[in-house]
């Protein structure tokens, strides 16, 4: 942007004036040519038009555009929202409308009570649903108890007699190892002995060298 | 006196309210119909280009978003319409037409001596295509800036001041040519 179209829109915004600007571009003949020809158009702008406007009525236009036209006024949505208020009223507040045996009575509580009453009532259900839960599961817990003491007393009785038999058997062994160690004992021992041992006065009868048998 | 804005008037009308419609045309009504009548050169057109701007204005209202003025952003819809008459009628001067302008006010005619220089003005005005002239229109008679003019003519800023400038020199070449003619008549 040349520094004389500066100028000049510094004038078109009105930021000098008019004898400013003519000074600032006197050596620049094609601005001041532009100055005086917008001079020109300015001053005609600057003239009151006289013309009269022609009347055309556009709220015709507006009102079809964006005026809508106003709801009938209908009493049944107050009176659907009286209802509901009464009802919530009435279901909030401590009177209660009974209807029972063909006659309707309209009675007052005090709803504090009540809401009390409520609790204590839950809270005792509560409760005993929470001891009978307790007991329930105490009784489990013992029959649990109890079989499994049972299954352990029958292990530890098999695996007693499993062990006596077991000793029994080792005894037995034992006992006739020995028998037959000691009968060979013998066997080897004193049998012999036995055989050729005779005492003197043996009032058995055993051959001698003599032909005589003793008594 | 307290004036409302015009974002103000809009939200009002866009609720229904036939005042603030009726404010704001009234804020608009007389820029409109001689912008129209400079650019197109009769009063049944000026009229019709009102009608036509206000129609609009009127359906697309809610349109109006604010991120510029409502004046530039009402210009823009009256440019497009002004154009699009302009374009749809290849526009020859009418002497009629400058006739009845000059008739129109023949009293204040006598009292300004520069009314005749006024006359030439505009009638020089009308020798220049219609897009130099339009960009004068909105920069001398309804002052809004280049980049106001280059947002509502869809264009960029340095277009605007380079039509601005070409329309300048033409007119001046147009005023010294016709200062040329009147003299030889003399």
């Amino acid at each position: 942007m040349s520094n004389n179209q500066q100028i000049f829109e510094l004038w078109l915004d009105g930021k000098i004036s008019t004898e400013q600007c003519k000074t600032q571009l006197q050596h620049a003949p094609e601005w001041l040519a532009r100055l005086n020809s917008a001079m020109a158009i300015r001053r005609d702008a600057n003239t009151p038009e006289f013309d009269a406007i022609p009347v055309f009525d556009s709220s015709a236009l507006f009102a079809s555009q964006w005026q809508r036209p106003k709801a009938k006024r209908s009493w049944w949505p107050q009176v659907s929202l009286a209802l509901s208020c009464a009802a919530m009223l009435i279901s909030l507040s401590p009177a209660q409308l009974q209807l029972q045996d063909g006659s309707l009575s309209l009675r007052w509580s005090n709803s504090q009570s009540e809401l009390n009453a409520a609790v204590e009532s839950a809270l005792t259900t509560y409760q005993q649903q929470q001891q009978q839960w307790l007991a329930q599961q105490l009784t489990l817990q013992q029959q649990n108890t109890n079989s499994q003491l049972v299954l352990l007393k029958d292990y530890l009785q098999d695996e007693l007699k499993r062990d006596q038999r077991s000793d029994m058997l080792q005894l037995v062994e034992h006992l006739n190892q020995q028998r037959q160690a000691d009968w060979q004992y013998w066997q080897d021992n004193y049998q012999p002995i036995q055989a050729s041992y005779r005492p003197d006065n043996s009032y058995y009868l055993t051959p001698t060298t003599s032909g005589v048998d003793k008594p | 006196m307290f004036k409302r804005s015009d974002e103000s008037l809009i939200a009002k009308a866009l609720e229904g309210d036939q005042h603030a419609w009726q404010q704001l045309v009234s804020r608009y009504q007389s820029a409109l119909y001689y912008f129209g009548l400079r650019l197109l050169g009769s009063k049944e057109d000026a009229n019709d280009l009102l009608q036509d701007v206000l129609m609009v204005l009127c359906r697309n209202l809610g349109q109006y978003r604010g991120e510029s003025s409502f004046k530039s952003w009402l210009f823009s819809i009256a440019n497009y319409r002004a154009m699009d008459v302009l374009r749809r009628r290849k526009y020859s001067e009418d002497e009629q037409s400058l006739a009845e302008l000059a008739d129109d006010s023949p009293a204040l005619c006598q009292q300004l001596s520069s009314k005749q220089q006024q006359q030439q003005v505009r009638l020089q005005l009308r020798q220049l295509p219609a897009e130099q002239r339009l960009i004068l229109e909105l920069k001398f008679y309804q002052q809004f800036t280049f980049d106001e003019i280059a947002s509502q003519l869809a264009i960029s800023s340095n277009t605007a001041k380079s039509r601005f400038y070409t329309a300048l020199d033409k007119l001046r070449l147009q005023l010294e040519d016709d200062h040329v003619e009147q003299s030889a008549n003399f």
